[in-house]
C-alpha cells in the first residue's frame, strides 16, 4: 500500500502546476472597465481594458443586475450609508464564489482595508460590491491582488456610474 | 506537560477519515477550527493560513477502535484552484508529522507518526463532489489507508448569509478494516462562518459529526 500511495502522490505532483496567482492586471483608469477572461483555467489572465460605459436605466435593487446581466452594486444599509457619505462605488465580478466561506473571505480581506467603507459579496450575482471611503482610491490591480489573498479571482471591475447601473 | 496536553486534546475529541473536508486552506490571515468524527476516529484541527495557497495547523486525533491518539503538525497546500463564473474546483495535498500515543490503557506507549494524502473537490451552488485520501503510518500502532468520495446537492439555493442545506452521500473505503466499505448519508448545514454535518453510517452503527468554524 505504501508504494501505491507514494506513486499516486508523485504522479499528482507531476500533473499539477502551481496555483496561478500571477498578477497580470495593470493599473487602469479609475473610470475604465476591466475585463479579465473568465477562462475555465486559472492560468489564463487575458486582461482587456476599454473605456466604454454601460448605458442602462437604474437597476432594480432587488436583483442588482443590469438588463444585460452585468451585476451592479448590491444595496445594503452599510453600502447606502457609505454612498451617502460620498464614497465611490465599485463592483467586481468574482470567479469561484460559490458559498458563504467565499463571501466571508472577501469580506474579511476587503473589510480590513482602510480605503473600504462598505463591502458585500452577493452569491446570486457573484459580485463584490465596494464603497470606498470619501477621497480614497483603490486601483484595479490592488482589488485583484486583494481578491487573490482571499483565494479568488476578479473577472471584471466597474466603477461609479457603471457600478450603479446609471445611464450616463 | 505532554500528559496534560494529551488529556486536554482527548477531552476536546471526546465529542465523539478524519481528513478535513471543508476548505482546508482559508483566506490570508484566516483561522479555521475543524472537528470531524466518523466511524473510527474523532479529530480536531486548528489551522492558520499565512498565504492563500497553504495552511499550517495543529491536529489531534483519537482512533477509538485502536485506542491511540495522534498529535501532528498538519500543513495543507492548495496545489490548484479552478475558477469559473459558477463553479470552483480545488486540489489539495496535505501531510502531517508528530506522535502517536496509546490511550485508555493501551500499553503500546508512544511512537512517531506521519500521514499524507490528497483532496479534491468541485462545487457549484447546487452540486458538490469530492474525493480525499490519507495514508497514515502510526509506527507500532500500525498503518492505515483511507479514501472517500462524496456527492451531494442543495435542494434550494440560498442567498448570502442564509442557511444553506446540502444532502450528501459519502462512500468510505478502508482496506484494512473488517467492513472495508461503508456508505454514509449526511446533511450539511452551512450558515455564515459555521458548517455542521450530521450523518450516520448504518453498516457500523456510528454517527458522523463534522463541525467547522471559520474566523
Amino acid at each position: 500500500m505504501k508504494p501505491l500511495f507514494l506513486i499516486s502522490v508523485m504522479t499528482l505532483n507531476l500533473l499539477i502546476t502551481p496555483t496561478a496567482v500571477s498578477e497580470n492586471i495593470g493599473h487602469s483608469d479609475a473610470h475604465s472597465h476591466q475585463d479579465v477572461s473568465a477562462n475555465e483555467s486559472d492560468n489564463s489572465h487575458d486582461v482587456h481594458h476599454h473605456q466604454s460605459h454601460s448605458v442602462h436605466p437604474v437597476e432594480s435593487e432587488s436583483d442588482a443586475t443590469e438588463p444585460d446581466g452585468q451585476a451592479t452594486l448590491t444595496r445594503t444599509d452599510e453600502i447606502d450609508r457609505a454612498l451617502a457619505a460620498g464614497g465611490a462605488p465599485i463592483v467586481a465580478d468574482v470567479l469561484g464564489v460559490v458559498c458563504d466561506f467565499c463571501a466571508i473571505a472577501m469580506n474579511k480581506i476587503f473589510g480590513d482595508q482602510p480605503e473600504v467603507a462598505a463591502v458585500y459579496v452577493d452569491l446570486d450575482t457573484k459580485a463584490l460590491s465596494l464603497v470606498l471611503s470619501p477621497s480614497s482610491s483603490l486601483s484595479d490591480a490592488a482589488i485583484a491582488d486583494l481578491a487573490v489573498q482571499a483565494g479568488y479571482r476578479i473577472a471584471a471591475i466597474r466603477r461609479d456610474e457603471a457600478a450603479l447601473g446609471v445611464a450616463l | 506537560m505532554s500528559r496534560l496536553v494529551g488529556t486536554v486534546a482527548l477531552l476536546l475529541l471526546s465529542l465523539n477519515s478524519n481528513i478535513s473536508t471543508a476548505r482546508p486552506v482559508s483566506y490570508t490571515g484566516g483561522v479555521t477550527l475543524i472537528e470531524e468524527s466518523d466511524r473510527q476516529s474523532t479529530s480536531l484541527l486548528v489551522h492558520f493560513t499565512p498565504a492563500h495557497q497553504w495552511s499550517i495547523g495543529l491536529r489531534g486525533e483519537h482512533n477509538r477502535d485502536q485506542d491511540y491518539a495522534l498529535y501532528t503538525l498538519h500543513p495543507t497546500w492548495l496545489a490548484k484552484r479552478w475558477f469559473g463564473a459558477n463553479h470552483q474546483g480545488n486540489l489539495y495535498l496535505h501531510g502531517g508529522v508528530g506522535v502517536a500515543t496509546g490511550v485508555n490503557g493501551n500499553p503500546l506507549g508512544e511512537d512517531i507518526a506521519a500521514h499524507g494524502g490528497v483532496m479534491a473537490d468541485w462545487e457549484t451552488r447546487s452540486l458538490f463532489a469530492s474525493y480525499r485520501s490519507r495514508y497514515l503510518d502510526a509506527g507500532h500502532f500500525g498503518a492505515q489507508f483511507v479514501h472517500a468520495a462524496r456527492a451531494g446537492f442543495a435542494p434550494y439555493i440560498g442567498k448570502t448569509g442564509d442557511l444553506h442545506t446540502w444532502l450528501m452521500l459519502e462512500i468510505d473505503h478502508r482496506p484494512s478494516e473488517r467492513i472495508s466499505m461503508t456508505a454514509t448519508p449526511l446533511i450539511r448545514f452551512f450558515k455564515g462562518p459555521v458548517l455542521l454535518e450530521l450523518g450516520y453510517t448504518f453498516s457500523v452503527n456510528q454517527p458522523l459529526i463534522n463541525f467547522t468554524y471559520r474566523l
